[in-house]
């Protein structure tokens, strides 16, 4: 008779590494930008941004808390934006954003770095540079 | 019909870079392009150089780029291709000769996911069979049809970057074996699909399923993969 357990492998047997844990955070973090800038895109809607679309202005909103960013707008002073809830939302979607896109950068040169050992050395350097990008991003917004 | 036949040719031994050579011929629109380039071969140019073998699509031995979409020889006729016809080899493998190209990274990659049957367990208490139900059995029907044409391998992005990339044939195998309810090498296999050279290299593109002469769906069996990763689940 033909055996019907259910197979699952436990965490340790399924090849869940580095690679595959980064293919995953990838998509969530994809998922998770829709989210976020759902809510940004709500909020500038109720604190004006339907009447001001220019390119400049649309600047403003998106650097929303850091109002020395952009300053050729007729966007007004952006008090609003400077809530603890605005300020971890533009935080939050600074990780994700910067997280998805190194990693994107690192799987489109792992195209064209087939050394393992030139893979090693992209990987770290984007790491730093993640790191570095993030710390500027979260200093800006928790600091204007 | 007239059809134009532009066939890439390259012979190392005495050509310096490859070219084209065409030839005009005069041929029912039912034939395939196979028996197309057996004329060219037999009344032409003898020493035009190409694979095949069961010329039936069973054997995947005469992959090439027609029209530049991967196809097998044997099942393309010439009136889905049209009057002006372009025979090129496959991409991302070296050429040989004319139309052949070196195999050996294709089967190299192959060769890793362990394409063969694994179970190291006593036989049932019968010392027959080793039994699954119809449904363990359809749960890895698609991916048993696959003939090692490389036609999607050699259609890939990914492939074509870099050879160290497993490939879509080799993870298709793998699929086949990991989905098995009789083999015991899940686990095994997982660890070297996802390995960077694996299944985070595929970047969806598709091209796979598009190439695939027995139409598997090859990028679906690649995501069942990923998600076995990440589940567990090999049911």
């Amino acid at each position: 008779m033909a055996t019907t357990k259910s197979r699952t492998l436990p965490l340790t047997k399924r090849g869940l590494n580095f690679e595959m844990f980064m293919w995953m955070i990838t998509r969530l973090t994809a998922l998770a930008m829709y989210g976020l800038i759902l809510i940004a895109v709500i909020g500038a809607l109720i604190m004006g941004a339907r009447t001001q679309m220019n390119l400049a202005d649309v600047m403003r909103w998106a650097f929303m808390p850091n109002v020395t960013h952009v300053q050729d707008t007729n966007v007004p002073d952006l008090a609003p934006w400077s809530t603890p809830f605005w300020k971890l939302t533009a935080s939050a979607l600074l990780l994700v954003a910067t997280a998805h896109g190194v990693h994107g950068l690192v799987v489109i040169c792992d195209d064209y770095i087939v050394s393992s050992r030139g893979r090693q050395i992209v990987r770290w350097i984007s790491i730093a540079f993640m790191l570095t990008m993030m710390s500027i991003g979260a200093y800006l917004i928790w600091t204007s | 019909m007239q059809v134009t036949l532009k066939i890439f040719r390259y012979n190392p031994e005495v050509d310096k870079k490859w070219h084209y050579e065409t030839y005009d011929l005069d041929v029912d629109e039912k034939e395939r392009i196979l028996d197309l380039l057996e004329l060219v071969k037999g009344h032409h140019d003898g020493t035009l150089s190409f694979r095949r073998s069961c010329a039936h699509g069973v054997c995947g031995s005469d992959a090439m780029r027609i029209n530049g979409r991967n196809m097998l020889a044997c099942k393309t006729l010439v009136r889905d291709v049209g009057d002006k016809i372009t025979v090129e080899p496959l991409l991302g493998l070296k050429v040989i000769k004319d139309l052949i190209v070196d195999m050996e990274p294709f089967f190299d990659n192959y060769k890793k996911v362990l394409p063969y049957f694994i179970n190291e367990s006593p036989l049932p208490a019968d010392g027959k069979e080793r039994l699954q139900s119809p449904e363990q059995r359809a749960r890895f029907d698609e991916t048993t049809k696959c003939i090692l044409c490389a036609a999607c391998t050699t259609s890939c992005p990914s492939f074509w970057a870099s050879d160290d990339y497993l490939g879509p044939a080799a993870l298709v195998t793998a699929h086949r074996f990991i989905f098995d309810s009789r083999d015991e090498a899940a686990s095994e296999r997982l660890h070297i699909v996802s390995e960077t050279s694996g299944l985070a290299r595929c970047h969806t593109v598709f091209n796979c399923t598009m190439a695939c002469p027995r139409e598997i769906q090859i990028t679906k069996a690649i995501g069942e993969l990923k998600m076995a990763t990440l589940t567990g689940k090999v049911d």
